[in-house]
């Protein structure tokens, strides 16, 4: 049995060996190179665009700007619903007449090099009218303020009011208010993006490599804007260095460079380079709640009350409002309270826009609420978890219903028992044993915090299964890969259930030429439905195999078995035919017709391959989790050390362990970074400050501490056959939960430790006097 | 652009390139010599995804130019790797799931190579500050510093 095996991956030779083929590693003849003129300003009209010298520049092969694309070609769309029309929103490939982003595209340069593109754009001359930049959003939806686009800077003003929190709020025993702010930061993966398309005119074909994510998706989308055929066009995901959420979107180079590559009939390739990526990908978070908690006098949480502001930046992307519709749905987390209310604002502002990344709006909401609970526990005086245990979701009260919905989709919690959870998380731990408060004039606290996430997002997903004339087992998937594991997993589900071995069987993901159809990766999906697709196209080869030697040396099914790539008759010492045998068989055309052929079909003879579709549950499934730390704090100095991280989930069933473990850990390395590290600063001038690795801090072996992880299989979940959940965002969700709620406790304070990141100037602000 | 006449040792083999002077070393090894396990996740110097050996010291292949590599001796990810299968330190990646994406990898495949030339018994601290200059955003290093430590004890174990 391969399913639940803790077996290394399959892909990782090649990556160890310096054999991946990232798209920076392709190349084709006479390809030539494009780079992105970009906005040096965050909001002005452009009055002209004069190219006429950098197109003497010899190797300059075009220069293309608003003027040469397609008068009526629209903006990028939404590819998920929104909160109200956010279409007036949406950004251009290129900027029309007024940009409003540092980074946003102005103009595509073509040339035989990189380096002359690079020549080529200093003799761009553009006329710029610089306008009044807003880089806060408080400062955009006042009266007076410079408007960004025509429909207003406040692009969505909505929320939930479930049972009655005016009523709730009134007659509280307890109650805390608290405004917590979540910077800006973003996936920032190590490979940046890259595009390498090429044109066949004569067949009128074109093949975009650098795809990801949503390949299907994106393919679509592109046809619709380049007016071709969704069959003419194939998007090829090449091996990918991480997205985490940011990374595979449809941006406004995924027109440029393959509108490029048509016109100019040469295949061109655009690779993003660092500076360039940290003002053109999605950045994320930039968040700020208002959270009132009440509870009755028995430590009974009675209401959350809660006001939410997220920058969008300058347009809206193919994500449009998920970060905060996500963190809105789903705000009271694991906790079985009904009155509840939010007010969400987004704003647009003249930063570059913002998409998901890694736990999208839940990281945020997390951190806001757990906080605050913190603070209704001190406040009570109450122990913190003992006021978590009084309010989770008990097991008998799943599914969950929370009232609220996310992109068109009710949040519902399918299943687990929180409270068991909660307490093996707590034993694991150890949350109760004593602990040194202070150690060479370090101060020492722990925190906790519990969570929901959601995972196995989307309408669907497909393969394609199919077993060659010796045996070779190949998977092609709906669904890609950037680093997860796929190859490894995906493999392991067909394994256990046709028995053929990890090594004979070959994934193919991430290109619209294999599959029809194809959903993608994100929201910690492709276990729960990639998984779903192949167990059930694996039970049908299986069908099909045993079928088919059935007929063949007709014998009744029920006295065959597959296993170790052949079928046997029960009882027999040699097997009777192996999968390439049956294979074989199934070819269209083989004379070695099972039954005579009816009119000129052969409808047994479509190759012993199976695909399979499957629908999604329309809430996903939803784990549940607790996150634990210890962390010293130096109250001199405002340093932070964490000294050990502890995860605690359950997942429903491990696919691989290692794999599961792997997430964990990577994720709360990220969400690590996100808590004391990363930001993307501006200047009040819309400039962004922090646009290299040596300004915007990720974490090094040095910020790691120790992460151990206790993963459950207690409840598995109903909607989907395997019994899993996604485990890709629980790693950094918890994180800035269980940290600040850490430095509070070893400060014994709970003021300033509700701005992200924590800083050594944050943190020593919160140290009270008299420990200072 | 002129271009100059470089040659130097790559992987064991003698090359002789043309290089502009604007050119870096990681662009004429993965452009001119095909040798694209050595990876620009940067390109100023600070994630080391492109290190690579020059004369016996770990490098930035961003930061050193082409026409700087006169005579040098360079080992990059590929000369690191035996002809078939995985090295010990590779292989103990593979082992302690030390990878996930696989764009910062080669780096620190010759960051731990490097390491593991020069001391055979290091310490987890001399790990740590052997990979500290390496970022890698999918692991949180554990695996990593975990398949370090087993190299170290795997090739105490040989002696």
């Amino acid at each position: 049995m391969t399913i639940g095996a803790r077996i290394p991956r399959v892909e990782d030779a090649r990556f160890l060996r310096g054999e991946g083929r990232y798209v920076a590693d392709l190349a084709m003849p006479f390809m030539v190179e494009a780079y992105v003129l970009r906005s040096p300003y965050p909001h002005a009209i452009i009055r002209s665009i004069d190219a006429s010298e950098a197109l003497k520049l010899e190797g300059v092969e075009a220069v293309f700007t608003a003027a040469d694309v397609p008068a009526d070609l629209g903006p990028i769309v939404c590819r998920i619903p929104t909160h109200g029309d956010l279409s007036p929103y949406l950004q251009h490939p290129l900027a029309q007449d007024r940009v409003r982003y540092v980074g946003e595209p102005i103009a595509v340069i073509v040339a035989k090099s990189r380096a002359i593109c690079e020549d080529a754009a200093e003799l761009v001359e553009i006329d710029f009218d610089p306008l009044p930049a807003i880089t806060s959003p408080y400062r955009a939806i006042e009266p007076n303020a410079e408007p960004i686009h025509e429909a207003g800077n406040l692009a969505g003003d909505w929320g939930f009011d479930l049972g009655n929190v005016e009523e709730a709020l009134k007659s509280a025993a307890y109650t805390v208010q608290e405004s917590f702010s979540v910077q800006r930061h973003t996936a920032m993966p190590m490979e940046t993006r890259g595009l390498l398309a090429s044109y066949d005119r004569g067949r009128n074909l074109l093949e975009v490599h650098g795809a990801t994510k949503v390949v299907h998706t994106n393919r679509n989308m592109l046809a619709g804007m380049l007016g071709m055929s969704e069959q003419d066009i194939r998007l090829v995901e090449p091996d990918v260095g991480g997205s985490f959420g940011a990374r595979g979107e449809f941006y406004p180079e995924d027109f440029l460079i393959p509108f490029a590559a048509k016109r100019l009939c040469k295949p061109v390739r655009w690779i993003e380079d660092r500076v360039e990526h940290f003002g053109a990908i999605n950045h994320s978070r930039d968040s700020d709640f208002v959270v009132t908690v009440a509870a009755d006098e028995n430590g009974i949480i009675t209401a959350f009350d809660v006001k939410l502001v997220t920058d969008m930046g300058g347009y809206i992307r193919t994500h449009g409002d998920v970060v905060p519709s996500h963190a809105a749905a789903c705000f009271p987390g694991p906790y079985k309270v009904r009155n509840y209310r939010i007010n969400t604002k987004t704003v647009m502002t003249n930063k570059t826009p913002t998409g998901t990344y890694r736990a999208p709006g839940m990281f945020e909401a997390n951190f806001a609420r757990e906080r605050a609970i913190d603070r209704l526990a001190d406040k009570m005086g109450l122990e913190r978890a003992e006021l978590r245990r009084r309010n989770l979701i008990p097991a008998e009260m799943m599914p969950w219903h929370v009232g609220t919905e996310s992109v068109k989709r009710p949040t519902i919690f399918d299943s687990g028992d929180y409270p068991a959870v909660f307490e093996k998380a707590l034993a694991g731990y150890g949350w109760d044993a004593p602990f040194e408060r202070e150690e060479n004039g370090w101060l020492r606290g722990r925190g906790l915090c519990a969570f929901v996430e959601p995972s196995g997002l989307g309408a669907f997903e497909g393969v394609r299964l199919e077993v060659d004339q010796r045996g070779n087992v190949t998977i092609f998937s709906g669904s890609s890969n950037q680093g997860q594991g796929h190859e490894t997993v995906l493999a392991q589900i067909v394994s256990s259930i046709i028995d053929v071995p990890v090594e004979k069987i070959a994934v193919r993901h991430g290109d619209t030429g294999i599959i029809t159809f194809g959903g993608g990766t994100y929201a910690s999906r492709t276990a729960v439905l990639c998984g779903e697709a192949l167990y059930n196209a694996s039970h049908g080869i299986r069908d099909k195999a045993l079928k088919t030697a059935s007929a063949k040396f007709n014998i009744p099914v029920e006295e065959l078995e597959l296993r170790e790539g052949a079928v046997w008759q029960a009882g027999k010492n040699e097997p009777l035919i192996t999968l390439g045998g049956i294979a074989r068989i199934l070819m269209p055309g083989n004379p070695e017709f099972l039954k005579p052929p009816s009119d000129k079909n052969i409808p047994d003879h479509d190759g012993l391959v199976v695909t399979s579709y499957i629908r999604g549950v329309p809430g996903g499934t939803w784990a549940f989790a607790v996150h634990i730390a210890d962390v010293l704090v130096d109250p001199r100095t405002g340093e932070t050390k964490v000294e050990k991280y502890f995860v605690a989930c359950d997942v429903g069933r491990q696919l691989n362990p290692l794999i599961v473990e792997g997430q964990l850990i990577g994720g709360v390395a990220q969400g690590l970074g996100g808590t004391f590290l990363e930001e993307l600063t501006y200047s009040e001038d819309g400039q962004l400050t922090t646009g290299t690795f040596a300004d915007y801090m990720m974490p090094n072996v040095y910020n790691m501490p120790p992460v151990s992880t206790l993963v459950l299989e207690d409840v598995k979940p109903e909607g989907n056959v395997l019994g899993v959940k996604g485990v890709g965002e629980i790693g950094p969700s918890g994180v800035a939960a269980a940290i600040g709620n850490a430095i509070a406790d070893a400060l014994k304070s709970n003021t300033g430790l509700n701005i992200l990141p924590f800083t050594p100037e944050r943190v020593l602000s919160a140290v009270p006097t008299v420990t200072r | 652009m002129t271009l100059h006449q470089v040659s130097f040792t790559v992987n064991g083999k003698k090359v002789s390139v043309e290089v502009e002077p604007r050119q870096t070393l990681a662009d004429v090894l993965r452009g001119q010599l095909g040798l694209t396990g050595t990876h620009l996740g940067c390109e100023h110097g600070v994630c080391g995804a492109c290190t690579i050996i020059v004369n016996g010291e770990p490098a930035r292949g961003c930061l050193m130019l082409g026409v700087q590599a006169e005579g040098a001796e360079i080992l990059t990810v590929e000369g690191a790797s035996p002809d078939e299968g995985l090295s010990l330190i590779q292989e103990a990646l593979r082992e302690f799931h030390g990878l996930q994406c696989g764009f910062c990898t080669p780096g620190m495949v010759m960051a731990l190579h490097h390491l593991f030339s020069v001391n055979t018994s290091p310490t987890e601290e001399e790990i740590k500050e052997a990979i500290s200059g390496q970022l890698c955003r999918c692991t949180g290093y554990q695996g990593i510093v975990n398949a370090a430590k087993a190299v170290a004890q795997r090739l105490q174990a040989q002696q």
